[in-house]
């Protein structure tokens, strides 16, 4: 249509189309007549529903595989197997145990095993050697610290609002906390689900319940919006957009302003989701009450950015999503293409967000329990079943293996909803163990959609800092409390405004992991945001990964790379054998979990005679910042 | 173009084209390997035909410069100034619900500039003497009021987040003449970051290489571009040499991870970054008067001048596309004030702009460079709060330049109010495939396999405008 030479009948076919795509082809050209919109909603069809991801999940039973090489161990390599052998591929080998190690220490704690684990695990010949492993990570505090991450990335943490001013938002921190917290107790899923949601309509469950709702309001602000109508419909609609993506891999946000372009969800279930938040409080933070949190019980009113139910408000559609434009009044629902076709309170009485909560953490909820049980399988193999984790719609992605989704999502509520069981059971499996370092279905499959090998993942940002400041030794592991502000490049600090980063006193404190970091939503930590850290402004359900020459400037020159290399050449220096060929032994197990091969150590030893640094402690200094720059180092095999 | 279409070839690209900016041992082996033919991802590479430009000078207006106060005169804007926007026009989709506000006449007078005679208003008054160099596109036209996906769409032709960047394109299509920098550099504003963020250079799902690097003044263009502490260069250069070693063992056993590859070539590139980058921004041994002709003597227009300058500097030496962003996170997003917005961003910009026009001509880049300017969409002839202007993407101007285009020309229309591209309108994809054009691509062949599809920064539209080149 852009070819048309007469620029009337491009406009006016212009505007005819947008009106076709608005779904609302009869009030595009009137202002007034606009409220009618709610009769021109579009039904959901028996068709929409057949979509696989808002199907109920199927009852899936593993499937029988001819397994001579006896290479299952559980289900999840039955469903596997039965896809490789379709294709003609066999699994690769099980990956060496050092190798093992160093993958299953970063994917539950984000930390490398010591030189001392690996060979603890090496020479355990019990037949639960690996289980205990399992275990001893799982029950590590560090565990809830690093899957933390993934799920602060999906709740858009940050903990100021964004736009111009950036304000500090104080006790932004006591939801990640929770988070942490409740991840490392293996809290049940469907409570980690219901709390984000209605904590502070459950506090009879757990009085600190109502700190997870720091989750909804976790999304940027703007108070010194003129209007207040407008902050409020603005952030009413991200938490909205949020919870849809998030919980239900719906991009119900796509309908705010319109029916969905491509998924049967109309302007009217996304108001009528909107409709189960209209009524909270959240413009201040909110004093706690002592058995919200225990830790601060001595002080007086510890305040939390929490929610509390307010007085009653109605919803209205906004027309084309605009505040000022009421359209039609809605009541609470859930998307209809998700529930069952009534799903109003046969009394006429409004649902809650009790409700909601209960909803979205049911087991009849295929969509959530796909989604979450996705989010877990994406963050051990690198890639989701279904490689579009926060849009499980029509323009997402198709399942890799549909049945093994459906199967692993059921095993959410079949395991008491813990998350740990659902670890348990990747980790324990032969598909997790394999090796990475395998061809034999490259042809086939180059993106290993079918997992004839383990994928080989790259260390992000935070997990590299941490290892730096823990392989010299130097972690800080103080759990908890407001965020940290460690020194900054002045160049970094000279695009902020005027005290922004105050730099925390304590330099002790400039050490602690790197999920304590305080994260300020227009300016990401520059060695994470080089490492494809995402913005905070939406949910991130899955990090992009670049390789870029920035990323290797960070490791070879900042002081972060120096310090460690340091502090690492004078742990080895500590060490009794004082020998050259014991140091690079030590250097290469801190470094890659591993003992060097004999190429390699007389790479290394050449290195340490011929390296023109002045002195032998700087030439072992050298050969650390070697191992830290290098790809072994940074790839988990 | 046969070799480059076997490049293309899908999986086997990254694969094939291993080993980058030369220089590294592993090339041999793998080629020996597969028996493919093997190209570095940053070699030169030939275009589909005759290139009439091989190099671009994106200046980025963000924020969204008002058409109607710059480059499109609107007389009869000026008379209905204070009238509403007259019915015939239609429902007008806005961003702030601006469509029921009176009409804001031209803020400045416009004059006939040049020998052309071409119109641009007393805002740019050195932009306005170099009218005959001008190709103004009066009639382009994109797809959303918002910000961040109107910068997503100028850069890649798409409002979703994650397509690679024009200039990603360009550099996967043409490599680097400089093996020591990337093939597409971004000089962003100091004052603050752009709404939608780094994605606007970003590579999508072309390989990481082709993504921007940012740089900036000074003595640290980019960040740890010096060892924190004191390390001798020969130190450096041996550590670096292990690593190398390392890698490649690492590698051998690991041959089909294309990851591995761009990380050997970005810790390559890395290290000659050191060297190659603070030369690149060191104005100091300019001239005087290349100095003065940016306007690097006055302060309001140093900043912008500087970054005008080290662009040059950057095409000299090979880089292929650099884009420079005018305008801090709020830029030309002039809402409350056009007047006052404008005259700040036009006093940093114009004599700057003006002088990097002239300083490539005197320097014999004038005709294989393209600059271009232009935001992400323009504003409304409507106001708002007054004396302000909302975003408009219906119809804005973009320029170019550079002795492969028209000069002195004014392409397509708006309507009598600027409101909408009605004459000869140039959607982005248009716009975009016509700078591939003048790069020498055929945009519907410059392609990328990607989730079952051959992807293209033109998605499925684009028309070459042949009537601006020149």
């Amino acid at each position: 249509m852009r070819s048309f030479d007469s620029g009337i009948s491009y406009v006016v076919i212009r505007v005819a189309v947008l009106a076709v795509l608005l779904g609302n082809a009869g009030n595009s050209c009137s202002q007034e007549n606009n409220t009618g919109e709610a009769d021109l909603e579009p039904p959901v069809t028996e068709l929409d529903r057949t979509h696989w991801g808002f199907e109920p999940l199927r009852s899936v039973k593993p499937p029988e595989v001819s397994d001579p090489n006896h290479w299952c161990r559980n289900e999840i390599d039955q469903f596997i197997l039965q896809r490789l052998q379709n294709a003609g591929l066999s699994p690769a080998p099980p990956a060496p145990r050092a190798v093992l190690l160093r993958r299953v220490t970063y994917d539950l704690t984000g930390l490398p095993p010591t030189p001392e684990e690996v060979r603890a695990f090496e020479q355990d010949a019990r037949p639960d050697a690996w289980s205990r492993v399992i275990d001893r990570l799982l029950d590590s505090p560090a565990y809830g610290e690093r899957w933390a991450q993934h799920w602060l990335d999906v709740a858009r943490y940050a903990e100021t609002d964004g736009f111009e001013h950036d304000l500090v938002r104080p006790n932004a921190w006591r939801y990640r906390d929770w988070v942490i917290e409740n991840l490392n107790r293996d809290l049940p899923w469907r409570d980690f689900v219901r709390y984000q949601i209605a904590g502070d309509m459950l506090t009879h469950e757990d009085p600190a319940a109502v700190l997870a709702t720091g989750f909804l309001l976790c999304g940027p602000d703007m108070p010194d919006l003129n209007l207040y109508e407008e902050r409020r419909h603005n952030v009413l609609s991200e938490m909205t957009s949020t919870t849809g993506s998030v919980f239900l891999g719906l991009q119900i946000g796509c309908a705010q302003c319109h029916h969905h372009k491509f998924d049967p969800v109309s302007q009217q279930d996304f108001f009528r989701l909107r409709a189960f938040f209209e009524s909270t409080e959240w413009l201040k933070e909110q004093p706690l009450s002592v058995s919200a949190d225990p830790g601060m019980s001595n002080e007086k009113a510890a305040f939390g950015r929490v929610i509390s139910e307010g007085g009653k408000q109605a919803t209205f559609l906004k027309i084309r999503g605009d505040f000022r434009r009421n359209g039609l009044k809605v009541a609470a629902a859930f998307p209809r293409v998700l529930s069952a076709a009534e799903n109003s309170q046969s009394d006429g009485r409004d649902l809650t967000r009790v409700q909601l909560a209960d909803w979205l953490s049911s087991t009849e909820n295929a969509a959530a329990l796909r989604v979450s049980a996705n989010r877990i399988w994406l963050h051990h193999f690198g890639e989701g079943l279904v490689r579009t984790p926060g849009d499980f719609g029509t323009m997402g992605s198709v399942p890799s293996n549909c049945d093994l989704l459906d199967w692993f999502a059921s095993q959410l509520p079949l395991r008491h909803w813990s998350q740990k069981e659902l670890h348990r059971l990747i980790l324990t499996s032969s598909t997790w163990q394999q090796s990475s370092v395998s061809d034999s279905g490259q042809e086939q499959d180059p993106e290993n959609r079918l997992l004839w090998r383990m994928n080989r993942q790259r260390l992000d940002g935070e997990a590299i800092r941490d290892t730096l400041l823990y392989i010299g030794g130097r972690l800080n592991r103080q759990m908890g409390g407001p965020g940290v502000r460690p020194p900054l490049p002045v160049e970094i600090v000279s695009t902020l405004l005027k005290g922004q980063w105050e730099v925390t006193s304590d330099e002790a404190q400039h050490r602690r992991r790197s999920v304590y970091l305080f994260v300020r939503r227009n300016l990401r930590y520059p060695l994470f945001e080089v490492f494809d850290r995402p913005d905070t402004n939406a949910s991130c359900p899955q990090r992009s990964r670049s390789t870029i020459a920035p990323q290797s400037l960070a490791l070879m020159n900042s002081q972060l790379s120096f310090d460690a290399a340091e502090n690492l050449t004078n742990r080895i220096l500590r060490e009794p054998d004082r020998s050259d060929e014991a140091a690079v032994i030590s250097a290469w197990q801190w470094c890659y979990g591993r003992t060097p091969s004999e190429s390699e150590t007389i790479m290394a030893l050449e290195f340490l005679t011929q390296s023109p640094a002045p002195d032998r402690d700087q030439r072992l200094h050298d050969l650390c910042l070697a191992l830290i720059n290098s790809n072994e180092f940074l790839y988990l095999d | 173009m046969s070799g480059f279409s076997n490049l293309i070839n899908r999986s086997g690209f990254l694969r094939a084209s291993a080993f980058g900016f030369g220089q590294i041992a592993l090339t041999s082996m793998l080629a020996a390997d597969d028996g493919k033919k093997t190209s570095a991802p940053m070699a030169i590479r030939s275009p589909h035909f005759a290139p009439a430009v091989s190099r671009v000078i994106f200046l980025f207006m963000h924020g969204g410069p008002s058409q109607v106060d710059l480059f499109d005169p609107k007389p009869v804007l000026a008379r209905h100034h204070g009238k509403p926007l007259p019915e015939s026009f239609g429902p007008v989709m806005t961003r702030r619900k601006v469509a029921a506000n009176p009409l804001l006449g031209p803020i400045r007078r416009f004059r006939h500039c040049g020998e052309s005679g071409l119109e641009i208003s007393s805002f740019l008054p050195h932009i306005s003497e170099c009218a005959d160099d001008l190709c103004v596109i009066r009639s382009c036209h994109g797809d959303s009021v918002n910000h961040p996906q109107s910068v997503y769409q100028m850069n890649t032709g798409s409002i979703l987040m994650g397509k690679p960047s024009l200039g990603s394109w360009v550099a996967y299509g043409l490599g680097t003449e400089n093996q020591d920098m990337p093939a597409f550099v971004v000089l962003p504003d100091p004052g603050g970051g752009i709404k939608g963020g780094p994605p606007a250079w970003g590579s999508g799902f072309l390989p990481a290489a082709y993504q921007g690097t940012p740089m900036r003044a000074g003595k640290h263009p980019v960040l740890h571009l010096a060892p924190a502490v004191d390390f001798p260069d020969d130190r450096q250069r041996r550590m670096l040499d292990l690593v190398r070693s390392l890698n490649r063992d690492h590698h051998q056993v690991r041959p089909y991870d294309s990851e591995l590859e761009a990380r050997i070539e970005a810790s390559e590139l890395a290290f000659r970054m050191q060297s190659a980058a603070p030369d690149i921004v060191d104005l100091s041994r300019e001239t005087h008067d290349t100095r003065k002709l940016y306007g690097l003597d006055d302060s309001s227009t140093a900043e912008f001048g500087s970054r005008c300058l080290m662009a040059r500097r950057m095409i000299e030496r090979g880089i292929r596309f650099v884009q420079l962003y005018c305008g801090d996170t709020i830029g030309w997003d002039a809402h409350e004030n056009v007047e006052k917005n404008h005259s700040a961003l036009c006093l940093q910009s114009d004599k700057p702009v003006a002088g990097l026009l002239r300083d490539l001509k005197r320097r014999g880049l004038w005709d294989d460079t393209l600059v271009i300017w232009g935001g992400e969409f323009g504003r409304m002839p409507m106001s708002e709060q007054g004396v302000g202007r909302d975003h408009n993407p219906w119809g804005f101007s973009v320029w170019m330049s550079g002795g492969a285009v028209r000069g002195g020309l004014a392409y397509g229309a708006t309507d009598d109010v600027g409101l909408r591209a009605v004459e000869r309108p140039v959607h982005i994809n248009d716009l975009h495939a016509t700078i591939l054009h003048l790069l020498g691509f055929d945009h519907q062949q410059l392609t990328w396999f990607h989730n079952g599809r051959e992807e293209r920064l033109t998605d499925v539209g684009g028309n070459v405008i042949h009537e601006v080149l020149a």
